[in-house]
């Protein structure tokens, strides 16, 4: 099985040059995650692998552990373009270990990440607090709405892997103590909302965010970073990332390293390998992704909007990721 | 000609992009503008509710079996009711679900008193006019069926993440049944007995209160129990918001696939409809055979 698998992943690194071997791209599910660059780069990669490749691709819509829980399970949707790994890490290890899913490209965004961050007022009034640990010390400026006493932490919406990882370092750096409470957005849209609500009314925000997104960008929130040194993998995947109860005694520590990577099945790999080429070269530049999503913001674009407006505007930087036949192609169907 | 059949004329995307964005910015405007003075508008509610439910939460939970218990008996005299009440809760209890269940449970009285406090008005005021009828029905209707969803983004933009946007959203959803069955049930009050009231020379006041209001409660009853079942399902969406209560775990299941998880906390919710349900119904079928029979309850 897996000779096969890699001589098919051979015959099909061979052949990306060959025009005749489109015509063997099979129609596949690809992941589309439900937030702003995930469609967007499900979009571009369906606009390709169709236009250029000739495969037909399906969009499924779906958060992290929903998809991957598919890929893992029924081995569909083939493509997750930009899966967030650190949420399924020891699953995913697992499957690229059996064979069953294979690493197309690590890093298909650059400069990204997750962390904990204010609004751009607050780092701009407070620029002596650049630090978590000495925001952690000032619960008193950022009141909670509920129980103004306490300062209020934004973490993750229920059900989110980064529930569990805030929920565990709120209890490593002590922060009930010092006088916070953990509040719960409930969504996605909760977040966003509280975040874009404290920055129209000038108003502190303190809490769990990630880039590349638009609300970063258009808000210009402010990454604190970690005094605490990264306190090793024992301690994140082994207590930090785990529900409450595994979790007994977490160590303080500065947040993982994000990590973002490509994954395709291995049903793909062995009929889509000619698009196995263009997925490992796939790497848009972080400055690139944000233009892209204050654009959607701002325009109101969807994934596939945005992926047109991308391809027509940005043709420096995708034309690397293809052979000139099949950048041809591409632009042909703009 | 043939092309104006086929493809529907619509707006360019240009100009469309340019009308959402014209509705987003005024939007932010007055977020902007009238966010904060809104925002404190509500605070005696969102006080309100975080007092019941503390009170809720700091009470030992026998006392607070016991009281829902009570509450049933009054309402129903009904054992079986009674006894359902409290295996319900001392599963929910046993369970785990405790302390959700009673910010639940906190959520939905105070949006039930919300609604009853305003609905019953409305509905009074809607039964005298069928101008103002004509106006608010179709209000009640948007309010029913827009989707949840829609209107959480302004609420949370106003109001922020919390209780109240939470309960702003809850009472959006439940209060149209009680404005509806109160406008219903006084007007469908015998003409007969209104004439008889008019007869004894009955003040306008007196015939609301007196005649029309008692012989319309079993209707204002039915829309009381429509509003806590629509105030309970909505307990979900209001977790979206940060609500809490046993819509976090929904949601956190959802997203994870807990099965078992889900599945308790909806079950809770279902067993706290039902309680509900029964006890809000078996008071109205009080009140309505008392009327009709004429003696002895």
């Amino acid at each position: 099985m897996k000779k096969t698998i890699l001589a098919l992943a051979a015959t099909g690194a061979m052949l990306v040059a060959a025009p005749a071997a489109y015509a063997e791209c099979g129609s596949f599910k690809m992941a589309e995650f439900d937030w702003a660059s995930g469609e967007l780069m499900a979009n571009i990669d369906k606009f390709i692998l169709e236009e250029g490749y000739g495969c037909e691709i399906e969009l499924v819509q779906g958060g992290t552990t929903q998809i991957f829980a598919s890929m893992s399970e029924k081995g569909s949707p083939e493509i997750a373009g930009e899966l967030w790994v650190n949420a399924v890490r020891e699953t995913l290890d697992k499957a690229v270990a059996e064979g069953t899913m294979k690493v197309a490209v690590e890093g298909p965004i650059t400069d990204l990440g997750e962390g904990w961050w204010v609004t751009q007022e607050f780092a701009e009034k407070h620029p002596e607090l650049n630090t978590v640990e000495k925001v952690l010390e000032r619960p008193d400026l950022f009141p909670d709405s509920e129980d103004p006493s306490k300062g209020s932490f934004m973490g993750c919406p229920a059900g989110w892997g980064c529930q569990l990882i805030n929920a565990n370092l709120y209890r490593a750096y002590g922060m009930e103590e010092k006088g916070w409470r953990l509040v719960d957005p409930g969504s996605a849209a909760g977040l966003d909302g509280s975040i874009a609500k404290a920055s129209e009314r000038s108003e502190p925000w303190f809490g769990y965010y990630w880039s590349p997104t638009a609300i970063v960008g258009k808000y210009g929130l402010v990454k604190l970073p970690f005094e605490a040194e990264y306190a090793g993998k024992d301690n994140w995947d082994g207590c930090i990332a785990l529900p409450e109860q595994d979790c007994e005694n977490p160590q303080k520590t500065s947040w993982v390293k994000s990590e973002v990577f490509t994954v395709v099945t291995d049903d793909f790999m062995e009929k889509g390998g000619v698009a196995l080429d263009f997925l490992s070269k796939r790497i848009v530049p972080g400055p690139v992704m944000g233009e892209m999503l204050v654009y959607m913001g701002e325009e109101q674009a969807t994934g596939e909007d945005a992926a047109i407006e991308f391809l027509s505007t940005k043709g420096d930087v995708w034309t690397k990721w293809v052979s000139p036949e099949v950048a041809a192609k591409v632009k042909a169907a703009l | 000609m043939e092309q104006l059949l086929t493809e529907f004329p619509e707006l360019s995307r240009g100009a469309l992009r340019d009308l959402r964005r014209y509705i987003d910015g005024n939007f932010k405007d007055f977020t902007r503008e009238y966010g904060e003075l809104i925002e404190t508008m509500f605070d005696p509610l969102k006080w309100f509710l975080l007092w019941v439910q503390s009170v809720l939460l700091a009470t030992p939970w026998p006392i607070v079996i016991i009281v829902l218990c009570g509450l049933a008996w009054l309402a129903s005299r009904n054992w079986k009711l009674v006894v359902g009440t409290a295996a319900a809760f001392l599963l929910i209890g046993w369970l785990g679900m405790w302390e959700d269940t009673m910010v639940t449970l906190a959520m939905v009285s105070v949006a039930t008193l919300i609604c009853i406090g305003l609905g019953i008005p409305f509905g009074i005021l809607m039964a005298r006019s069928d101008r103002l009828q004509a106006i608010i029905t179709p209000i009640l209707d948007v309010m029913q069926t827009i989707p949840s969803f829609v209107y959480l983004i302004p609420v949370v933009m106003l109001l922020g993440i919390g209780k109240a946007p939470a309960l702003l959203a809850v009472c959006i959803y439940a209060i149209p049944p009680i404005v509806r069955l109160t406008n219903l049930g006084i007007r469908l009050v015998d003409r007969e007995v209104l004439e008889a009231a008019d007869s004894f020379g009955a003040s306008y006041r007196q015939k609301l209160f007196n005649v029309q209001v008692p012989l319309a409660l079993p209707n204002i009853f039915a829309g009381v129990n429509q509003t806590i079942m629509m105030a309970l399902s909505m307990v979900v969406v209001a977790a979206l918001i940060g609500g809490s209560g046993l819509g976090t775990p929904v949601l956190r299941a959802v997203n994870n696939q807990y099965l078992a998880l889900g599945l308790f906390n909806g079950m809770a919710i279902v067993a706290i409809a039902i309680i509900f349900d029964r006890v809000s119904q078996a008071y109205g079928k009080r009140l309505q055979k008392h009327r009709e029979g004429g003696h002895g309850v």
